[in-house]
């Protein structure tokens, strides 16, 4: 048994080892790397070899040296370059080993052998995901000691990337090793494959977009109804103290004011409220589709949640808080309404908390049962077909 | 190894295979087969008759409809008999990046053989198909002869009791095809049972030592070439020239005492018998008015012959059309040298 997997196994490597397209990428790998080495920061800013770029934004004032490393493998090493481009050249370099798997002449040999369908059809899939392992392997190992030697910060956890890349990669690539399987076409299954996961991600961009409208607006409400209440006390203050002070002239106007306010605000309520009851259940839905498939974004964005702490995160954040307030919300002098800013703030954490309160089981497990999905899909099809 | 007719010794035994593609096309009907151990068993038929799809279901490419019977004494359909089955499909394609030897090594593994004798046995059917030089070579450069020739080592690379060629000969020169039917015998003589599927009916009556005949998906011949024969032998007697009338005439006659039949082609005069004696009778007669005999011989019917009658359908008089029966209908046959089913 364990022969025929090796067999398979070493075959893989053999026929990745013959593509142009895996010695590129490995050597590509290799290069986003070291470019990282050439960046630095200090306390002035950040550097390029050894020029000082004067950025106070990103200094070790606000961010630790560390952080700064490990910010720049997962923003730009894993999600743009591993998750981006190499996931791209990882499908076009496997897109054909089901297709080749299934084609004519080829097929008879290996099914005339003592090995399961499933299994089989298990095992090709298995090695169609060694590009990306290589791939991740060699670029994780050399940021490692990149991290190590500029950053001064021996990080082991940075390995974490290596099975979430994986994880990632599989969910995509279950779908292309189905759609080799029915079309027995590499070129039909790598479209069709990104095809699906540009539709995956704009899913995904919908659901963000539809999460900060949504929280907007659940934010607004709040803050109106809060501010009614606010006004209609305030209101009531005023109106006590106009029955005391009947020819102060300042407190009418507050009156008139806050009167002309809670009218704005009680008319501007039902709006907002139906506009926020109208989000909720579109997201609701957009977030019951997306349960069904697979999270690659919010896989790889565990890789970030494990390696970079709130903490650690902090400083850049105070750094964003102390940039000039916005425009506000209401520009009466008496307004006690929420400021824009503060709207914002408010906003950006209630995405923040409500993203980093997505389950790790939600996230993995869901997709891993698409995944499963595709693949049960898949060996029914390939257990029952004729070749 | 003479094939006995002793049930155990039965490497195929199929009671009934049927299957029915999508679309209804009926591609086997009712398919009843036995071959035993030791022998080369060639299974024929026009395009399309269901010679590859039987190989196929046999070695689970293909799912049947239905399947009654053995292989190697197990069910068939049970993947762990495979190991001890060799095949060479008819458009085998090896990965193009692997090098001769890879590609019987890789095989051999999937077929589950120990490393060491992968090794082995890879320097040995290299050897033998004369193909040590290009061992190391990439597959894509091999020509179609060489790729054949490769193909049909991997079929051995398990030391399997039961090999299965598809067109074992296809694309190879004369001399290519003069190894592969010494080859054939080679494995014969090692015990080894070997089921060829071909067009090539000289090359199977050479080598064959039963046949089987398949025709829009059913079997309508299967035996040995003796059974096949049996009752058609015939004593062919040629003439210099067209016999005269008056010869004609006592060669009849001659016939006709001697209780044999008698039919005349041009100068070929045939009598339905293979005795020397009855043929000395017809012969004296033809002799006596003057006929010219160039030569006289005892004939059985060729392969071609058998393949060609076998195909006719009996109800039309015309060659069946290529490919699979039609959905109902129902075509009478007649399996010589076996029972019918």
């Amino acid at each position: 048994m364990m022969t025929q997997t090796w067999a398979i196994f070493y075959d893989a490597y053999r026929a990745l080892n013959a593509r142009k397209l895996f010695w590129i990428s490995l050597g590509l790998s290799a290069v986003v790397v070291l470019s990282f080495a050439t960046v630095g920061i200090n306390d002035k800013g950040l550097t390029f070899f050894h020029w000082q770029i004067g950025i106070d934004a990103f200094s070790t004032q606000f961010i630790s040296r560390e952080t700064f490393y490990k910010l720049i493998f997962t923003t730009l090493g894993v999600r743009f370059w591993i998750t981006f481009l190499a996931t791209i050249l990882g499908l076009i370099s496997t897109a054909g080993v089901i297709p080749d798997l299934v084609s004519d002449g080829a097929i008879d040999l290996v099914l005339s052998k003592p090995i399961g369908r499933v299994r089989l059809f298990l095992t090709k899939y298995v090695t169609g995901l060694l590009f990306v392992t290589l791939q991740v392997a060699v670029f994780t190992t050399l940021s490692f000691f990149v991290i190590g030697l500029r950053g001064g910060a021996w990080e082991p956890g940075l390995f974490i990337t290596v099975p979430m890349v994986i994880l990632f990669y599989s969910y995509i690539y279950s779908v292309c090793a189905l759609l080799g399987l029915i079309t027995r076409s590499t070129v039909a299954a790598l479209l069709l494959t990104i095809l699906f996961w540009v539709l995956n991600g704009s899913l995904h961009i919908t659901e963000s977009s539809l999460l900060v409208a949504r929280t907007n607006f659940e934010v607004r409400v709040e803050a109106i109804e809060n501010d009614l209440d606010e006004r209609t006390q305030k209101l009531a203050e005023l109106t006590e103290r106009a029955v005391a002070e009947p020819d102060n002239q300042r407190i009418a106007t507050n009156i008139v004011n806050q009167q002309r306010m809670l009218e704005v605000r009680t008319q501007e309520l039902p709006g907002e409220i139906g506009n926020r009851d109208l989000l909720q259940r579109i997201h609701f839905g957009v977030m019951a589709l997306k349960t069904l498939l697979p999270k690659t974004t919010e896989t790889i964005d565990l890789t970030e949640r494990w390696l970079i702490s709130s903490a650690d995160m902090e400083g850049l954040t105070n750094q964003a808080a102390q940039e000039p307030a916005p425009m506000t919300f209401s520009t009466d002098p008496d307004d006690i309404a929420m400021s824009d800013r503060e709207i914002s703030r408010e906003v950006q954490d209630r995405i923040e908390q409500a993203t980093r309160e997505r389950s790790v089981a939600w996230i993995v497990g869901t997709s891993v049962i698409f995944e499963a999905a595709m693949l049960a899909i898949a060996c029914w099809i390939f257990r029952r077909r004729d070749f | 190894m003479k094939p006995t007719q002793n049930g155990d010794d039965l490497v195929i035994d199929l009671a009934r295979v049927e299957k029915t593609f999508k679309g209804r096309v009926r591609a086997l009907d009712d398919v009843q087969m036995r071959v035993h151990r030791g022998e080369v068993f060639g299974l024929l038929g026009p395009n399309g008759a269901g010679k590859s799809t039987l190989v196929k279901i046999l070695l689970t490419i293909v799912r049947p409809s239905r399947c009654q019977g053995r292989m190697l004494g197990e069910a068939v359909g049970d993947k762990s008999v495979l190991s001890r089955v060799g095949y060479l499909p008819e458009h085998l394609r090896f990965p193009q990046y692997l090098t001769g030897g890879q590609s019987l090594e890789y095989s051999a593994a999937l077929s589950n053989v120990p490393r060491r004798e992968r090794k082995q046995r890879r320097e040995a059917l290299l050897e033998r198909v004369g193909m040590t030089r290009w061992a190391n070579k990439k597959v894509g450069g091999y020509s179609k002869g060489m790729r054949q020739r490769l193909g049909v080592a991997q079929a051995l690379m398990n030391d399997p009791d039961l090999v299965f060629l598809d067109e074992p000969t296809d694309g190879l020169d004369p001399v290519g095809r003069r190894d592969v039917r010494r080859l054939l015998v080679e494995l014969r003589e090692e015990g080894k049972t070997v089921f060829i599927n071909s067009h090539l009916l000289n090359e199977l009556e050479a080598v064959c030592d039963r046949v089987a005949i398949l025709a829009q998906g059913r079997l309508v011949l299967q035996g040995t070439m003796d059974e096949l024969t049996a009752g058609q032998e015939r004593y062919t007697i040629e003439l210099a020239s067209a016999p005269a009338p008056a010869a004609l005439a006592a060669a009849r006659e001659a016939a006709e005492q001697a209780g044999v039949s008698l039919e005349i082609k041009g100068d070929v005069v045939q009598l339905g018998v293979d005795e020397l004696n009855h043929a000395q009778l017809v012969m004296d007669a033809l002799r006596s008015q003057r006929a010219v005999i160039k030569s006289a011989r005892p004939t059985r019917p060729s392969l071609e012959d058998l393949f060609m009658r076998a195909i006719i359908d009996p109800h039309t008089g015309e060659e069946l059309l290529p490919g699979a029966a039609s959905p109902g209908s129902k075509q009478e046959t007649s399996i010589n040298g076996e029972e019918a089913p």
